[in-house]
């Protein structure tokens, strides 16, 4: 006969298991290294992961060092991070849209580290600025994107709209205009939804003269951010020019995607949007540059980064990879694949052939980065997409979205 | 079963940096943070909806289809078939497929109520606040249906045709046979259908989580999906915090389970 567990036995074996949980990673120690980590995010099917498929294959062929790859969905890429990090087991590469929170946690190699010089002189200056945390290189930068203002020009022609607007007053006529059209046809698809809400309210900022912060402090809730947030409340509200519920529509499954069905007449886009229409060949479009209510059309550009934890005798390995990585041909090869920007000297150069890129490379040295290096900012952008949204719903209160948002990136950089 | 238990009790006394690094032990205070969150009333409140409609929604309905599941017609085959699919297919894609239908420009639901007459304009079901939690509750019984139903199908199925013979014979109307003989009988499955699917709908993620990724703020979060944002999609991003509202949540369905079962034993006492 079996005899039951004793509540002896159930308190000893949760014992163990908590002592396990407490100890653990404190066991892989200077070990010779056989293998690295790699997570890099999926930025398209078709090209990431074979991309870095054969990156990897290289470098074990090389130096005889295993590579796990692990190509994550930008959905899930922030938990499992966290998740690798909070059980004590980073990755030693990592790709993604922030790293001064890692900088500043002191769990990467910064650039003298891991980067050979000819590597780092190849970076793009203002590229270089966006990695810096505290006047070190730490995240460096994978490839770029900017963004553009795609027009629909049978929509536009139709509307009898000369010439996409450069000014704001001119965005509200056209936009009136296409709505004209139809009730089912959209003046200006705004994308306020969480996915990227951050995104497209910076362009608006900007170009109303606004920024996110004044010198060091955050300034979210200046009074130029302010008529700009009305302003888009009331392209919603008032002009009813947009979708529906643009507060509560996302990019790439939204704004997007009915700038694909042809529905709308005007949209902030970037290179992919492009690459995707040209392949469905079912829009005629043209790419602009931003409205703008100050006289000079500013863009957002992002930098998306390549960053080395910090892991015992791991440097030299990872050094390696990230050389083999930022060989011209190869960064190149990748980010044309991926349909984004360059960020080094030498890609710039080899990209300026390709004509389809010219819009987004000639406005690449006036974009403006989000501000990346504070650490605050990884927070702050995540209370913009998840509020900003409701202050262009009917009944929204730009005022105070604005002062709760200045007042919460205030207290994140406290801390 | 008690390793991630662990964990995530440990977790919940921790501080941790927005990057998941941890900053070491700070005993209960991630617990008065998070009875502290301003969010939290209204995501308790659409939780309690969320599972109370679900749960009674899909019983109510599972009643009737496993009547008729168990009753003889021709193509009862094919019918009990189709009731698997909704629960062979992935919740994700399923609460992907409705989205799109729900979708206010690209969605099917518009056009065809519109074309019944039943709507004048069309709505936007998602993006609506009136609308939001009925479209998701009604996701969330579509795809508890099957296995709700089949649990009473099977009780149905173990109550000898005798007991219904006996109350024919007695001369008891369809609806009074059903509700002294059939309603008692499957008390058993009924109860299992019940405890399951509270936990189950409580616990599920992705249908709250697809439907709602267009609008901002937790307006419609329930406590599942609130967890996650806390950890990952909102400005507080800690998985300390998110790992409190995890041991909450576990505690809440265990006392929500004991409570129904609890219930029904003093009403079973009382009869």
């Amino acid at each position: 006969m079996q005899r039951r567990p004793t509540l002896l036995w159930w308190v000893s074996s949760v014992a163990v298991l908590l002592a396990a949980a407490c100890d653990q990673g404190s066991g892989a120690k200077s070990r010779a290294l056989t293998s690295i980590k790699v997570v890099i995010a999926d930025y398209s099917k078709d090209h990431t992961r074979p991309f870095w498929q054969s990156l990897s294959e290289a470098y074990t062929k090389q130096t005889g060092i295993k590579v796990d790859l692990q190509v994550v969905d930008w959905n899930s890429i922030d938990q499992q991070v966290t998740t690798m990090i909070q059980n004590n087991q980073p990755p030693d590469v990592l790709n993604l849209n922030a790293f001064s929170s890692y900088a500043k946690d002191g769990l990467l190699h910064s650039a003298d580290e891991v980067l050979s010089p000819r590597t780092r002189e190849d970076f793009l200056p203002a590229f270089v600025r966006g990695g810096e945390y505290q006047g070190k290189l730490y995240g460096f930068p994978i490839l770029s994107s900017a963004r553009a203002f795609f027009y629909n020009k049978d929509l536009l022609a139709r509307a009898g709209v000369a010439a996409p607007p450069r000014t704001w007053d001119e965005l509200v006529t056209a936009a009136r205009r296409v709505r004209a059209l139809g009730a089912d046809t959209i003046g200006y698809a705004l994308p306020l939804g969480p996915e990227e809400a951050q995104a497209e309210w910076a362009i608006w900022m900007w170009n109303n003269g606004g920024d996110w912060k004044s010198g060091d402090q955050w300034a979210i809730n200046s009074d130029k951010n302010l008529q700009t947030l009305k302003f888009l409340a009331d392209l919603a509200n008032k002009h009813k020019v947009t979708q529906v519920n643009p507060g509560k529509t996302n990019r790439t499954d939204g704004a997007f995607q009915l700038f694909k069905d042809g529905k709308v007449g005007m949209v902030m886009g970037f290179s992919p949007l492009a690459k995707q229409l040209d392949a469905d060949g079912k829009i005629r479009y043209a790419v602009a540059e931003m409205p703008t209510n100050i006289g000079t059309a500013v863009t957002l550009a992002v930098e998306d980064y390549l960053m080395a934890f910090k892991k015992p005798g791991n440097a030299d390995a990872v050094k390696t990879f990230l050389d083999l990585y930022y060989q011209p041909e190869t960064i190149t090869r990748w980010i044309r694949a991926e349909g984004f920007l360059p960020v080094t000297r030498s890609g710039l150069e080899q990209m300026r052939a390709d004509p389809g890129l010219t819009p987004y490379l000639d406005a690449l040295p006036s974009a403006k980065l989000a501000p990346t290096t504070d650490p605050a900012w990884d927070k702050v952008k995540l209370d913009v997409q998840q509020t900003i949204g409701l202050a262009v719903q009917p009944g929204g209160n730009p005022k105070q979205v604005l002062d709760r948002l200045q007042q919460n990136a205030a207290a994140a950089g406290g801390r | 079963m008690l390793y991630p238990a662990a964990q995530l009790v440990r977790a919940s006394v921790s501080q941790f940096s927005v990057t998941g690094l941890s900053e070491g032990f700070v005993g209960l205070r991630n617990y008065t943070r998070l009875f502290r969150q301003e969010p939290l009333a209204m995501v308790v409140a659409n939780t309690v909806v969320w599972v109370a409609v679900v749960v009674a929604v899909t019983i109510f309905l599972s009643l009737a289809l496993a009547q008729l599941l168990g009753a003889r017609f021709p193509g009862r085959t094919l019918v009990r078939w189709a009731l698997i699919v909704p629960w062979a297919a992935s919740v994700i894609m399923t609460s992907k497929l409705f989205a799109w239908i729900y979708d206010y420009y690209f969605g099917v639901l518009n056009p065809a109520l519109q074309a019944l007459g039943i709507l004048s304009y069309p709505v936007d079901w998602l993006g609506d606040d009136a609308t939001v939690m009925g479209a998701m509750i009604a996701v969330g019984v579509f795809v508890s249906l099957p296995f709700t139903t089949y649990v009473l199908l099977a009780g149905l199925q173990g109550i000898s045709p005798d007991v219904f013979e006996a109350a024919r014979v007695d001369g008891a109307s369809a609806w009074r046979t059903y509700r002294s003989v059939t309603l008692p009988l499957l008390r058993p499955a009924l109860l299992v259908a019940t405890v399951l699917n509270i936990i189950y709908v409580f616990n599920s993620f992705p249908i709250v989580w697809t439907l709602n990724d267009r609008n901002p703020g937790f307006g419609h979060d329930t406590m599942i999906t609130y967890m996650y944002k806390i950890a990952f999609k909102s400005s507080l991003r800690d998985v300390g915090l998110a790992a409190a509202l995890g041991v909450v949540n576990v505690l809440l369905i265990l006392l929500a389970v004991v409570g129904y079962l609890k219930t029904v034993r003093w009403r079973e006492e009382a009869a």
